[in-house]
């Protein structure tokens, strides 16, 4: 499960996945909103002093292709990919933003995420929603931050001024183009205080950046990604920050370490002890008095003012189904303490975040779990898909009975479990998911890849196919069939949980149950060290068969974190 | 030291009725007078006096089409505090329904408001088919209800399809209540022969509305073989 942040977290980008080549994904939108997503590769001064660092459309990656924009796929608005250990060392932080284009603020949009995904899994996310900000224009979403180590840190922090304020607070200077930023010696660097709101949901006045400037001492260290004297000039207890996900390393002063009583402020909390705050807490309320139960005014969940639904404007594109005008959810509530809903009020808001991904491409992966082929697309061919595999479909498509042949009676004796397959025709969506695995498309292009028979979800027809059986004494059932799939085409291919790919080296081994495609050059070769354990742990059944592979290099294996 | 490492997981201050704590877990503020129907056993912690009344008398009113014989599966809720349920580490939706409806596949709810209207109903022509009986339950008003899927979910806007939708009723998990729903059997007779069970029969939508289905054709009620 990848962690999520609130804003304010921050933790070593080690801590999160020993990778370093990371996919950054954005999604953020609102009816009637285009958004600008880019990213900003700043030196140790938080400034861009080289354009070439700025990566947005017209510029889609850093000259030693550190950063790349990917485009919008997999359900995120836009996506980049970061290589951490090819970013060059003046390259002190690299700053995901969001723009909005044309009118419009940051309040309107909905439910939105930054996340990054390393190695196929998402490792964190930072989810906010329009209620956290106000009338900001452009945002900060989350950053990279070089101190000692890269690190992350989820900002969701805003400008009024939109991409032009941003680009100031960069030291760039906007040129006639609007979007071609000049490092100019004048600017600022950027306060990195964590917001001062406590709590999402009340709104309050948006942070100019002038005030977010102030606490910032003039010759910024040099990698001031967490300079601790916004904290100090703080007056709300900084909830948001409090509950730092990883421990900072013992050279750096924790976060509030130095953390000089402010004045009028409560006593933060204490450091190492991030307490969570008492329910009830309003905003600026000091952590530690927690309000007694059944107070009357409502102690659970702040009322926010009404008007602050941020989804309740009339003209919303996303197809309520229901007609009936959204509204506010505590505004209409009475009595009831209802705080606005995280993503807006109504049925469509709640459910936006999981709405259909868009068509275009025959196979689309809806989630991790969930794939969509349209028949309709490339000529229409058939597609063969494991029976019992089919969720939903949306057209005339006629499923019939195909029993895998050969194979599926083979890989059905011998195993106890049948493999049988379904003929999906006609035109029309098939959604196909089979009990919440992991799925994978793997597009071949007149290359080979041999996939064990239980992990087969789907495939195009237009493939050609056979069985291929390795023999072993202690496979379950006596052999291990595999399917090799060739020609050009997908298959769908399904595993328990994340799976890792593994180049085939001279001494690459797997467990016969856990293996679950690589790629038709390789070699299997069976390793048997059945007797060996066995004798080693009595009483424990040990690994039973191992496969070891052979090939040229870039082969590759696809073992999943389950034994069958 | 432990409690630094584990403290992102601490609950986040409240900021409405129903949140989502992490994407299997929902946390819940409740207060007096403001009273919850959840599934029976999906507490898994609260904080607070809260008060749990199981197979309440309104419940078993509404419930009787309910085909358990063992009396409806929901708890009344009430009390001052946090409650936190979740079911067996299911992916958790909260949905704040304005003015709306929904219908929800009776396994798949985990909690709603006690103020909104709800009812339950077999769902038609299916129910006959696929022995085990399905219910459905419908919710409506204004207030909080949360959703529990296998996996993520997927919403699919039938009326864009020019052709009916057809849902595995296994993976179906929530639907909009004006839709026109019936049983299918798309199979051909031969599939049939020599299964047990298989895809034979699914539900049809047609009209204006949504379907919510979730990546898992596993409709066991985890909750129930409790006991």
């Amino acid at each position: 499960m990848p962690r999520q942040f609130q804003r304010g977290h921050k933790a070593k980008v080690s801590d999160l996945t020993p990778g370093t080549d990371l996919y950054v994904g954005v999604q953020i939108a609102g009816p009637g909103l285009t958004f600008d997503i880019s990213c900003f590769g700043l030196d140790a001064d938080e400034r861009l002093s080289d354009d070439r660092y700025f990566v947005f459309f017209n510029q889609p990656k850093t000259p030693e292709e550190s950063v790349q924009l990917l485009g919008a796929q997999a359900g995120d608005t836009e996506s980049f990919r970061v290589t951490l250990d090819r970013v060059p060392a003046s390259i002190h932080k690299l700053s995901f933003t969001a723009t909005v284009d044309g009118a419009g603020q940051m309040s309107q949009v909905g439910p939105g995420y930054i996340r990054i995904v390393a190695g196929g899994e998402e490792v964190v996310r930072y989810a906010f929603t329009g209620a956290e900000f106000s009338t900001e224009r452009a945002v900060m979403l989350g950053d990279f931050y070089r101190k000692d180590v890269w690190r992350f840190a989820a900002v969701g922090q805003g400008f009024d001024g939109g991409l032009d304020a941003l680009l100031k607070n960069f030291g760039g200077e906007v040129a006639e183009e609007q979007e071609a930023p000049q490092p100019s010696a004048g600017g600022q660097a950027p306060g990195f205080a964590p917001p001062a709101f406590a709590a999402p949901a009340p709104p309050q006045a948006p942070q100019a950046p002038q005030s977010q400037q102030a606490p910032q001492v003039p010759p910024p260290a040099p990698q001031p990604p967490q300079p601790p004297q916004p904290y100090a000039a703080e007056g709300a207890p900084p909830i948001h920050a409090a509950p730092t996900v990883v421990s900072m390393p013992g050279a750096t002063p924790p976060p509030y370490g130095d953390t000089a009583p402010p004045p009028p402020a409560p006593p933060p909390p204490a450091p190492g002890a991030p307490t969570p705050p008492p329910y009830g807490q309003v905003p600026g309320q000091a952590p530690g008095q927690a309000q007694p139960f059944g107070a009357p005014p409502a102690p659970y969940g702040q009322q926010p003012p009404a008007g602050q639904a941020p989804f309740g404007q009339p003209p919303q594109p996303m197809g309520n189904p229901f007609g009936g005008p959204p509204q506010g959810g505590g505004a209409v509530q009475g009595f009831v303490p209802q705080g606005a809903p995280p993503g807006g009020a109504g049925l469509s808001a709640a459910l936006n975040p999981y709405k259909e991904a868009p068509t275009g491409q025959r196979w689309t992966a809806q989630n991790g779990h969930l794939m969509r082929v349209d028949l309709t697309m490339a000529g229409g061919a058939p597609v063969l898909a494991r029976q019992g595999s089919m969720v939903m479909y949306q057209g005339k498509v006629d499923f019939g009975y195909k029993g895998a042949g050969f194979a599926g009676r083979i890989v059905g004796n011998a195993t106890g479990q049948e493999m049988q397959l379904m003929r999906c025709t006609g035109r029309g969506q098939v959604f196909l998911a089979d009990n919440n695995a992991h799925l994978h498309q793997v597009e071949l292009q007149g290359d080979g890849i041999c996939v064990s028979a239980e992990n087969v979800l789907a495939f195009d027809e237009s493939l050609s196919y056979e069985v291929r059986r390795i023999d072993g004494h202690g496979i379950p059932g006596g052999a291990l069939f595999t399917m090799l799939f060739q020609g050009t085409g997908t298959v769908v291919v399904k595993t328990h949980g994340a799976p890792v790919v593994l180049p085939v080296t001279p001494t690459t081994f797997a467990d016969c149950n856990a293996v679950v495609a690589w790629s038709a050059a390789a070699q299997v070769v069976l390793s048997s060290q059945v007797r060996l354990r066995r004798n080693a742990y009595p009483g424990h059944s040990g690994e039973t068969v191992n496969l070891q592979f052979r090939g040229a290099p870039g082969n590759f294996i696809v073992v999943q974190p389950y034994e069958v | 030291m432990t409690e630094q490492q584990l403290a992102g997981y601490a609950p986040t201050p409240i900021a409405a009725r129903m949140e989502n704590h992490g994407n299997t877990m929902l946390k819940v503020a409740m207060a007096t007078g403001q009273d919850l129907y959840a599934r029976t056993g999906s507490m898994i912690a609260y904080e607070g006096f809260i008060q749990y009344e199981p197979n309440p008398p309104s419940v078993r009113h509404m419930a009787e089409h309910w085909v358990t014989g063992e009396g409806a599966p929901l708890m009344k809720c009430a009390g001052d505090g946090l409650l936190y349920l979740a079911d067996y580490g299911a992916h958790v939706i909260v949905v704040n329904l304005a003015n709306d409806a929904i219908s929800v596949n009776g396994t798949n709810v985990l909690a709603f408001d006690a103020h909104l209207q709800w009812g339950v109903e077999r769902v038609k022509g299916l129910a006959k088919f696929a022995g085990q009986g399905m219910w459905n339950v419908q919710i409506s008003g204004t207030g909080w209800v949360a959703l529990t899927s296998r996996g993520t979910p997927a919403v699919v806007d039938c009326g864009k399809g020019e052709d009916e939708t057809y849902v595995d009723p296994d993976a179906l998990v929530a639907w909009s209540p004006n839709l026109k729903v019936k049983g299918k059997r798309s199979f051909k007779a031969g599939a049939l022969i020599g299964r047990g069970s298989g895809e034979a029969y699914q539900m049809a939508f047609s009209g204006q509305g949504i379907v919510v289905v979730q990546p898992s054709e596993d409709s066991t009620d985890r909750l129930r073989i409790r006991g």
